[in-house]
């Protein structure tokens, strides 16, 4: 299984917070906002590039919804089986690591 | 219509990006997100944001190609030949190769890029802020058919000075064929005053009258709601207001309800019936540094026009009717005016166009920018072609070794090609950078009298030209080793350059040219920096007829009407004992207009002189002021008395003249004499020093000074409070006092007379800053240029340097013959930049008070900086050279 870093995890999280609509622009706005993170579009993009090649998301293309796209398309995200899997395998390797470190943090 | 993204950096996106489907969807995003910025920063943030994220994508997407990580993955499906994929892996092979070089030469690379990045941002800046101005259409339809119709066509300060009577208005628009309509806008309307109350926080409001038509004139639909109809463009017809756009975004969240509800302004209740669109900004186009938060209805009607010359009169020429033709058809309108009724005062017409009318101050001052922008940009250019020539033998030998080894002509070319592309694009990235933060600045400024700073944002094509130059530059002089190379010289170029030899005698004369060519233009730069420099010094020290140091001003907006004149007498007299009697105040005033702030124009006769038929009034620039406003203000008696205390509305209406009038209108006797006003008849009591009332470099106006308790006309009233205190603790005690008197007055109005001064001449600071500026970027890059081209002299002479002291020539022989070298080429670039200069004259001419354009001392001294600054930048190579030791040389050179 694709191994995959800090941020790539919290790009496939936000894609999937995003359940209604998981577009570029919503998953910059939640890491902004949310993970308190600047992230630049090309950080973002090339993130959404690589996380394809290792096969962990896939996308569609939908029409343009707003007339302010300039009749571009937009590309609707969503993890691949794969991607999910990674996802879980991240978190179980966290929660292994927490575990009994609750004093610590405390 | 909605606002799309600026086409060239879309442009420029789309090739970066290529037009794969989740690249389209990129642009979608950024255009998205612009549309945002768009709603909550208006166009020109937008805009530049818009340029500032297609740049970062664009270097993002190509970087990330040339390192093999794309941000979109580029399908390989789709018949691409094998020839282009060659092609493409070359390609990448250059550009890795070209990131690789520039990495070797970091000095280099990074000097090029700040030179580039400084003439590119610095000329990119200049023709962007003069673009609105003098280059686009106005914001209007058809705003070459638009005139301003002023009184005379004197060289005056903005639009103010153009006003007209209103019912020249109504003449000209009866009469007149050649306009399709006329309208215009009270140019005093900052002396009326708007208290917002009833929705949250009280609020002081600025709103400017303008004609019922005004909008029609110019062509401009509401964004919301309706323009005003005629029941409110009558005298005392239903009070309405259209909000202006940054006004309605601010006070209103931009919420569409508010049209058709009432605001209470000055407790009148009073229909909101629009909005105006953002692209209409008043005051940025007619009224530069001043706000205005709506607009409300100007009768054309009896009552104002007894209020004088008020009006800025625009109107709309009929399809096919010129300047000169409006001109012509209002002069003879005027005359039979006139004939019909002789006394008729005010009566006259100058046609302009509006663009031009509005441009015209501005025009040589930007001229002059604009060309102190391209020296630099051409002293950047010669720079970079210097340091590009100066690599150029290494450059040689790199290409040589390639050739041998295979390298087509064109391979070679495409990689220097490729190179200098980089060079001059991270140059540009840096220009960008260098040109939004000078806008930014520039358009932040508040108080900066320049108008449509508003709609500056970054100009696409300004910075694709001076980019296109840095880039053209950079090829002509990069490709010359590629060539060089490639006309089959190889075994030369290998064995001549093992040698560290130069380029020949014909590469150090073109080097050398370039450098005069450099300190010439430098020297331009620095002789009209200076001109302007001395010229803004010139000004500051004139004698302004008042003291501004310590007074500070207080604007009073009484909160409650009064019946009579003396109870408004009374209630500011209240005010200003109560001022007066705080500890550290030396003097307290009332006028109500205050010096480089209102201008105005009253007609006058003087009482017992004769006046011929023709003879118009005597037009006079009135200030209704309290006794104690010449003492407060600083402004010294000439001769008689000034107000005093007695002087109250029960007595005989006396006045206070300037000296220019004194000289004017009484012909130098003026005590005793009287003039006829519509109160009747005012008696000279004393003649005061003149005072630059309407600008620092305008002198020699009629003023007159009328006793608030004797002159009814004001509408508000500003208080002067002359102390030693700090700003900051009188403003605390003095707002303390003014509530005490009226609880709900607001206080915050006030400001320095120091600042007003500032900001009279806020125009000429900004030409003088960024001139100097200028000057100086071209002082430095000409001291480096001469530097760069004697140390590489040097180190290509070491060998002949290393003989003629092995020969017995001395130490400081040798450094006498370098700085010798220095001084001549600054001092050839001197005696030709001094011409130029001198053949430059009329361009700054207009711009320069006080001062000669051919000002003897200026030029010396600049010529003086120059060659010291010349003489200083050669020491060190002439050091290097005097330092070579000659056995060690002799050796190299074997």
């Amino acid at each position: 299984m694709a191994r995959i870093g800090e941020f790539e995890l919290l790009v496939l999280l936000a894609i999937l917070r995003q359940a209604d609509s998981p577009y570029a622009n919503r998953i910059r706005e939640d890491l902004e906002s949310n993970a308190g993170r600047k992230v630049t579009r090309g950080a973002l993009y090339r993130t959404l590039d690589r996380l394809a090649g290792k096969g962990l998301i896939e996308w569609e293309l939908e029409p343009s919804g707003t007339p302010e796209r300039g009749g571009h398309p937009m590309r609707r995200l969503a993890l691949t089986e794969e991607g999910v899997e990674s996802v879980r395998a991240s978190h179980e390797v966290l929660m292994r690591f927490f575990d009994g470190l609750d004093p610590v943090f405390r | 219509m909605v606002e799309r993204p600026p086409r060239l950096a879309e442009w420029v996106l789309t090739r970066a990006l290529g037009d794969e489907d989740a690249a389209r969807s990129i642009l979608g995003d950024v255009a998205e997100d612009f549309a945002a910025m768009l709603r909550r920063r208006g166009v020109g943030v937008a805009r530049l944001w818009y340029w500032k994220e297609a740049l970062a994508l664009t270097g993002s997407a190509l970087l990330g190609r040339v390192r093999g990580r794309p941000l979109t993955r580029v399908t390989t499906e789709g018949g691409s030949t094998v020839r282009e994929a060659v092609s493409t892996i070359g390609m990448l092979q250059d550009a890795r190769y070209a990131l690789r070089a520039t990495r070797k030469d970091l000095v280099f690379f990074a000097f090029a890029t700040a030179i580039i990045g400084l003439g590119v941002g610095a000329s990119t800046a200049v023709f962007s802020v003069m673009s609105p101005l003098l280059l686009q259409p106005l914001p209007f339809e058809q705003p070459d058919r638009l005139a301003v119709i002023a009184l005379s066509d004197a060289e005056g300060a903005g639009l103010s000075a153009v006003t007209s009577r209103t019912s020249n208005v109504r003449d000209f628009r009866e009469m007149s064929r050649s306009f399709e309509s006329i309208g215009g806008f009270n140019a005093f309307f900052e002396q009326g005053t708007y208290n917002l109350a009833g929705v949250g926080e009280p609020e002081r409001l600025l709103g400017v009258d303008v004609t019922q038509n005004f909008l029609d004139v110019l062509g401009v639909r509401p964004l919301l709601g309706r323009n005003f109809v005629a029941e409110e463009g009558v005298w005392d017809g239903r009070p309405a207001i259209l909000l202006t756009h940054g006004f309605w975004a601010r006070r209103f969240a931009s919420d569409a309800g508010v049209v058709g509800t009432a605001l209470t302004i000055n407790g009148v209740p009073t229909e909101v019936v629009g909005v105006l669109p953002p692209t209409f900004d008043f005051s940025s186009v007619f009224t530069p540094a001043s706000r205005v938060d709506f607009l409300r209805p100007w009768p054309i009607a009896d009552e104002t026009d007894n209020w004088g010359n008020t009006t800025t009169m625009i109107g709309r020429l009929t399809a096919g009717a010129t300047i000169e033709s409006a001109q012509a058809e209002l002069e003879s309108i005027v005359q039979s005016l006139q004939e019909a009724n002789p006394n008729r005062w005010g009566l006259a017409a100058a046609v302009s166009g509006l663009q031009e009318k509005i441009a015209r101050p501005f025009r040589s001052a930007m001229l002059l920018l604009a060309a102190a922008a391209a020296g630099v940009m051409l002293i950047v250019c010669v720079n970079l072609s210097n340091m590009l020539l100066a690599r150029s033998p290494r450059r040689r030998r790199e290409m040589a070794v390639r050739r041998t080894l295979g390298a087509t002509r064109g391979r070679l070319i495409r990689q220097l090609l490729i190179e200098s592309t980089f060079v001059s694009m991270s140059g540009a990235l840096v220009g960008v950078a260098v040109a939004a933060g000078a806008i930014r600045f520039v358009t932040r400024t508040t108080g900066l009298e320049i108008p449509m700073l508003s709609s500056v944002s970054i100009d696409a094509w300004a910075l694709t030209f001076t980019v296109g130059v840095a880039v053209l530059a950079g090829f002509a002089v990069g490709i010359i080793p590629a060539l060089q190379v490639a006309e089959g010289g190889e075994a030369e170029a290998l064995s001549s350059a093992s040698r560290g030899s130069s380029g020949g005698v014909r590469a150090r004369r073109l080097r050398e040219g370039l450098v005069v060519a450099e300190v010439a233009t430098a020297c331009v730069l620095l002789v009209f920096g200076g001109l302007v420099m001395k010229s803004f010094q010139r000004l500051m020290d004139v004698d302004l007829g008042f003291e501004p140091a310590g007074a500070q001003a207080w604007r009073l907006n009484p909160t409650r009407s009064f019946e009579a004149l003396a109870d408004i007498a009374g209630y500011y007299e209240g005010i200003v004992a109560a001022v007066e009697a705080l500890p550290g105040v030396r003097g307290v005033g009332l006028t109500d207009a205050l010096p480089l702030g209102r201008n105005r124009t009253w007609g006058t006769r003087v009482v017992g002189k004769t006046y011929g038929e023709d003879d118009p009034t005597e037009s006079i620039f009135p200030h209704i002021v309290d006794y104690r406003y010449t003492a407060a203000m600083g402004i010294d008696l000439v001769e008689g008395r000034t107000f005093d205390s007695g002087d109250t509305g029960d007595n005989t209406p006396v006045i206070l003249v300037n000296e220019t009038a004194a000289e004017r209108m009484f012909g130098g006797d003026a005590l005793g004499k009287a003039i006829r006003m519509w109160f009747g008849e005012a008696e000279v009591v004393g003649v005061v020093e003149d005072v630059k009332h309407e600008s620092l470099d305008v002198s020699g106006t009629n003023e007159v000074y009328f006793l608030i308790t004797q002159a009814w006309s004001f509408n508000s009233l500003d208080m002067i409070v002359r102390s030693d205190l700090p700003p900051a603790t009188l403003r605390a005690s003095v707002s303390a006092a003014i509530r005490g008197e009226d609880a709900l007055m607001p206080v915050d109005e006030t400001w320095t007379l120091d600042s007003t001064v500032a900001e009279s001449v806020s125009p000429r600071r900004f030409t003088l800053q960024l001139l100097g500026a200028f000057a100086a970027s071209a002082l430095l890059l000409a001291a480096l240029g001469i530097y760069g081209v004697l140390s590489y002299s040097v180190t290509e002479r070491v060998p002949e340097i290393g003989i003629r002291m092995a020969l017995g020539e001395s130490a400081s022989e040798v450094m006498r013959h370098v700085v010798g070298k220095t001084l001549t080429l600054a001092t050839v670039g001197v005696v030709i930049g001094s011409g130029a200069a001198l053949a430059g004259t009329r361009l700054i001419s207009s711009l320069l008070y006080g001062v000669e354009p051919t000002d003897p001392p200026t030029f010396v001294t600049m010529v003086a900086v120059l060659l010291v600054v010349s003489a200083l930048s050669g020491l060190i190579p002439s050091i290097r050279a005097a330092r070579i030791d000659s056995a060690g040389a002799l050796r190299s050179a074997t």
